[in-house]
């Protein structure tokens, strides 16, 4: 090598090269790292963005059963229209095209392509026969897809408790709202991935997870008794709204839960917010007499009052504190019982009195007032309990008789449950439990949510007389029933009007809560009529209303007889409560007996008991004799139709079809030996609503098959295994 | 002097490393070209490098020494086909740079004229030995390569064009040029540059030239190599997709993936450590070719070695930093990875020179 100056130099020049080769490699080292290490996510995102296309698919929700194994909420295969609106060759051809399937605007279907996504839905979730009709048009750029479309086969039935879904079958209210991570399952997806000439190379599929099925503690039949007599009262007394609430006093189990206004969850476009509030568990209102039971019941338990103990009743006026409080039906001395059964509010004052603030609230909050029940059902409120701290003087005598205390119905028929339990609060409950997406219907063992007691059994058993005592001589005759023994408080609140915050003259609140047969329970009920029109007194309208569903539910669950049937003492009572509507003296009143003395006012308005209209002596209007004569069948309608445990005769026996008349109209197709599922489809092509009973095949149907029926009558299936 | 020519002089180990880089680069060949109409060039490139072998062989027997003397002959030879290239060559996509020469088979002049500068510019900077480098040796020397670089740039073949600078720049560098010497000429050269950048340049060789500094101003079109590229690297992540899992090499998202973007797919497959590892390859190879050049017999010898390193240090730094986002998009494949018969052919030529002077190594 040759060895001089110049050479040298290269030799250095060599090691400067050797120094930037191994800057170049450090640099692209750490682009390296820049790129692979600390953006990897932000590439692999982009990669996938460019290479994969997802489709979703849509899990099937699952099913809501009732405690029998009867669907009340299901998932039906529906189509669903989507279009690539770039690959549709001729826009106004296809549209018109898909829009004499559907009888549909083809302007309307033409805009559909106008989204700014790639894949725009046409029309969701429809029949599958017009989806197969317009799949077979084979249009190119429009796809068919199948798709679960949420179903009710019963309707309006429970829609309260059941809610409905959105288009993406997502839970909007009831139970499908609260339940819906349970229900809805999971989404399973299809990923394509696709090449830079969106050839696809490669597809994964993961399946999607059914939603899990809810089984409510629901009974399909006793919601049907409860639904159908609550229009009946909805019809006879024009109230704006209306609850039935059936509960098993010994677990809590809510079996029946109707509201009114309804709806149809099957139409969900058409909700309206009055249709969708669920009375039962949003409503705050003062309880009125029913409430007494409280005051009665904490009086009886700590030993202030017997059954038979005398209690002056001062000839119907009262004055605490400046607040007079009269009684309509005007009586001297009486036992506590019946002071309690002709509803007396002097006397429930009095009791309240005895017992005292702080003893009064503790049973309050001890029966469940001012705090949620906990029931598995969305939008529940707590109602209105003030604190001790927070009550004025005259508190105390408000709230011995139902005022300055808000109330759902749920917590009333928990509490009135509470006596029939013996003694023992049971939260209400409505999901028994849920089961495995495949399971389909299975008996599910309910597990009582854990109670406390509130009273004593003995307080209990006294209680239940003296409520046996409001049906069978106060104000609640028209709660007599047939064959059994019955035990209930009745209540007439004013509601207070919302524009002027004092008591409406007009508008009530008409409740009835009782439970029968009296020593041994086997259902409480709770009947609430928000502003009935004319007749508005727990016991003339609500009242009925209990001993309809009683009765008909009672015979459902094969309850034994406790007395004698068509006992011509009962007969008799029953009749009572109808000439005392035409005296025009019914005792069951809470209407303004709340009168302030002149002096009082100021201190009244400081406790903020939003009242005190002038005393209206009339609450009962005239008119309520003619509507009671128009409808004389109300009254009588028990006695009409007697019903037995053994051969029912109701509308819904147990184990009959529902008999429909048969008249011109539409001829019914055959069911018979269908499943439900196609039973239903088949229905909805032909534009029948069906009433589904049982599960299993169809194994009769009502009209029979062949039979003309008008438009609007329904069809009852009756499938059995 | 034959005697003293042993293949225990070979460098084996340089030569361990050229083919462990060849042999990945056959797998990523055959996993790039999977899903596409060249699928099985992995085994034609088999053969080119076996090719290849023997033509190292064969080149390293002939001393060096005759080639640099044989070196005025063939640089006339070299003008005389670039220039019967521009009038007789084969067109295709736009650029005359092949000569038929039957059947199917394309000869690529331009690629061998490369060998023929650094053997050029090896004799000339071997001739003077103790004068200092003049500004007119500067001229001749840059005459020397700018000749043919213009020929090729008439094709038009700017990157191989491009590819003839670095053979110039070693030569000066290593040949004693002044530093004021260097700053007159990239003064010069930055004065050519602006105007020509202005008016020379058409805009979408401008915008190929740019892109690369914002891919994401035209994902869809002028940026789209440059972000398939990044998104292959990218989403490769530490460890890689796996042979022929790729998503962005099997699904044609990146463009000529066994060619010039062979570095992306397999960083895309291999990840971080295989991209690394690959680097390092590279890294050592070059090492070893500037030892190499250390132990030179003579100074043409260690010009000779110089000038091939110029030349694969430009390629595998302009190939990757393309790859990597760091350098415009220019058709200059990655020696011994990418696919193609003149390009391995030539890597192989370059290294048997590089092999036949260090065989010499104790001749003189």
């Amino acid at each position: 090598m040759a060895s001089n100056s110049s050479s040298g130099n290269a030799t250095k020049r060599l090691y400067i090269l050797g120094a930037i080769l191994c800057f170049w490699v450090t640099i692209v080292g750490l682009r390296l790292v820049q790129l692979q290490i600390f953006q990897y996510g932000q590439f692999e995102r982009r990669a996938m963005k460019q290479q994969q296309r997802t489709t979703e698919i849509s899990p099937s929700r699952g099913v809501i059963y009732d405690r029998n194994g009867h669907e009340l909420a299901m998932s039906i295969m529906g189509n669903s229209v989507f279009s690539v609106p770039s690959e549709v060759p001729d826009r106004s051809t296809t549209a018109s095209l898909i829009a004499r399937i559907l009888k549909a605007d083809p302007r309307e279907i033409e805009k559909t392509f106008d989204c700014p996504r790639n894949v725009c839905p046409v029309v969701r979730k429809i029949d599958p026969g017009l989806g197969s009709r317009i799949a077979a048009l084979n249009l190119r750029g429009i796809y068919v897809q199948p798709e679960p479309k949420r179903y009710y086969p019963k309707g309006e039935l429970a829609s309260h408790l059941l809610g409905y879904v959105g288009m993406e079958d997502e839970g909007l209210a009831g139970l499908e709202y609260a339940y819906d991570s349970k229900l809805k399952g999971k989404k399973g997806t299809i990923v394509i991935s696709m090449d830079a000439r969106k050839r696809r190379f490669d597809s994964a599929e993961k399946d999607p997870v059914p939603g899990e099925n809810l089984v409510l503690t629901i009974d399909e039949k006793i919601q049907y008794i409860a639904e159908r007599e609550l229009e009946q009262a909805m019809q006879d007394t024009h109230a704006e709204a209306g609850t039935v609430v059936v509960q098993n006093p010994h677990t809590g189990e809510i079996l029946a839960l109707a509201n009114r206004p309804t709806f149809n969850p099957n139409v969900s476009r058409k909700i309206t917010p009055a249709e969708l509030k669920n009375h039962a568990v949003s409503d705050v209102f003062e309880p009125g007499s029913v409430f007494k039971i409280v005051t009665y019941s904490a009086a009886l338990e700590e030993g202030l009052e017997t059954p038979d103990s005398p209690i002056d009743c001062q000839g119907g006026l009262i004055v605490v504190n400046g607040l007079r409080i009269h009684d309509l039906h005007k009586m001297g001395t009486v036992p506590v019982s019946e002071a309690l059964a002709k509803s007396s509010d002097v006397a429930a004052v009095k009791v309240g009195l005895k017992l005292g603030d702080d003893r009064f609230y503790r049973y309050i909050r001890s029966y469940g007032f001012g705090s949620q029940t906990g029931i598995e059902l969305p939008g529940e409120t707590r109602g209105l309990a003030k604190p001790v701290s927070k009550w004025s003087k005259v508190s105390i005598d408000a709230m011995s008789i139902g005022q300055e205390i808000g109330v759902t119905p749920l917590q009333l028929v928990s509490m009135v449950s509470t006596i029939a339990n013996d003694g023992i609060y049971l939260p209400p409950r409505i999901i028994a439990g849920a089961t495995k997406p495949t399971a389909g219907p299975q008996t599910i063992a309910f597990h009582p949510a854990s109670g406390h007691r509130v009273v004593s059994t003995m307080t209990a058993a006294e209680m239940k007389k003296m409520m046996e005592g409001v049906v069978l001589f106060g104000t609640a005759k028209r709660a007599i029933l047939d064959g059994y023994s019955s035990a209930g408080k009745t209540g007439t609140a004013q509601k207070v009007d919302p524009a002027t915050h004092r008591y409406s003259q007009t508008k009530y609140v008409a409740s009835f809560v009782g439970f029968a047969p009296v020593n041994n329970p086997a259902v409480t009920i709770l009947v609430s009529l928000d502003s009935p029109f004319g007749l508005h007194q727990g016991g003339q309208v609500s009242a009925p209303v209990f001993r309809r569903v009683a009765q008909q539910v009672l015979a459902y669950l094969r309850i034994p007889h406790d007395v004698e049937m068509r006992d011509p003492k009962r007969l008799l009572l029953q009749a009572k409560a109808k000439d005392e509507d035409l005296n025009d003296n019914s005792p069951d009143h809470v209407g303004a007996p709340l009168d302030f003395d002149e002096d009082a006012k100021a201190d009244a308005a400081a406790s903020q008991v939003a009242k005190a209209e002038p005393t209206g002596a009339t609450v009962l209007k005239p008119a309520s004799q003619t509507i009671v004569n128009t409808r004389p069948d109300l009254n009588t309608l028990a006695s009409a139709s007697p019903p037995a445990p053994s051969a029912p005769t109701g509308a819904l026996p147990p184990n009959g079809t529902v008999v429909l008349d048969v008249s011109d109209g539409a001829v019914v197709p055959s069911f018979l030996g269908k499943s439900m599922r196609s039973v239903i489809e088949t229905a909805q092509t032909e534009g029948i609503e069906v009433d589904a009973f049982g599960s299993g095949l169809a194994r009769e149907q009502s009209p029979p098959p062949g039979a003309r029926m008008p438009a609007g009558r329904r069809v009852a299936v009756r499938f059995g295994r | 002097m034959q005697r003293f020519i042993s293949f225990r002089d070979f460098d084996w180990v340089l030569l361990a490393f050229v083919l462990l880089i060849s042999a990945v680069g056959v797998v990523e060949i055959y996993s790039a070209t999977l899903h596409t109409k060249f699928v099985g060039a992995h085994i034609r490139q088999i053969y080119w490098i076996m090719a290849g072998l023997v033509l190292m062989l064969v080149i390293s027997r002939i001393s060096y020494q005759t080639l640099l003397e044989a070196v005025p002959w063939m640089y006339v030879i070299s003008i005389v086909s670039l220039l019967s290239v521009l009038l007789f060559g084969q067109k295709y996509l736009g650029a005359r740079r092949w000569i038929r020469i039957g059947g199917a088979t394309h000869f690529q002049p331009s690629e061998w004229v490369k060998l023929i500068l650094i053997l050029a510019m090896a004799k000339y900077f071997a001739e003077y030995r103790q004068r200092e480098m003049s500004f007119f040796d500067l001229v001749k020397a840059g005459s020397v390569v700018g000749v043919p670089m213009l020929l090729v740039l008439a094709q038009p073949d700017m990157g191989t064009a491009l590819t003839y600078l670095p053979i110039a720049v070693m030569a000066l560098f290593l040949g004693g040029m002044k530093g004021k010497h260097a700053a007159a000429i990239v003064l010069s050269l930055a004065m050519v540059a602006i105007p020509a950048w202005k008016f020379g340049l058409k805009q979408y060789q401008k915008d190929r030239l740019t892109v690369f500094l914002n891919p994401d101003s035209d994902p869809q079109h002028k940026g789209y190599q440059v972000n398939q590229s990044l998104i292959a690297v990218g989403s490769g992540g530490i460890w890689g997709k796996g042979t022929t899992q790729g998503t962005q090499t099997q699904g044609l998202f990146l463009p000529v993936p066994h060619t010039d973007f062979i570095f992306a797919a397999f960083s895309e497959e291999h990840g971080f450590v295989g991209a690394l590892g690959i680097l390092l390859l590279y890294f050592m190879v070059l090492m070893r070719l500037i030892q190499n050049a250390q132990t030179a017999p003579d100074r043409a010898g260690a010009f000779v070695v110089m000038g091939v390193v110029a030349v694969l240090l430009f390629h595998i730094l302009v190939n990757v930093g393309m790859v990597v986002g760091f350098m415009p998009v220019t058709g200059i494949p990655l020696p011994l990875m990418s696919y193609g018969g003149s390009s391995v052919l030539f890597t192989f030529l370059a290294l048997g020179i590089v092999m036949n002077v260090r065989m010499r190594r104790f001749v003189n």
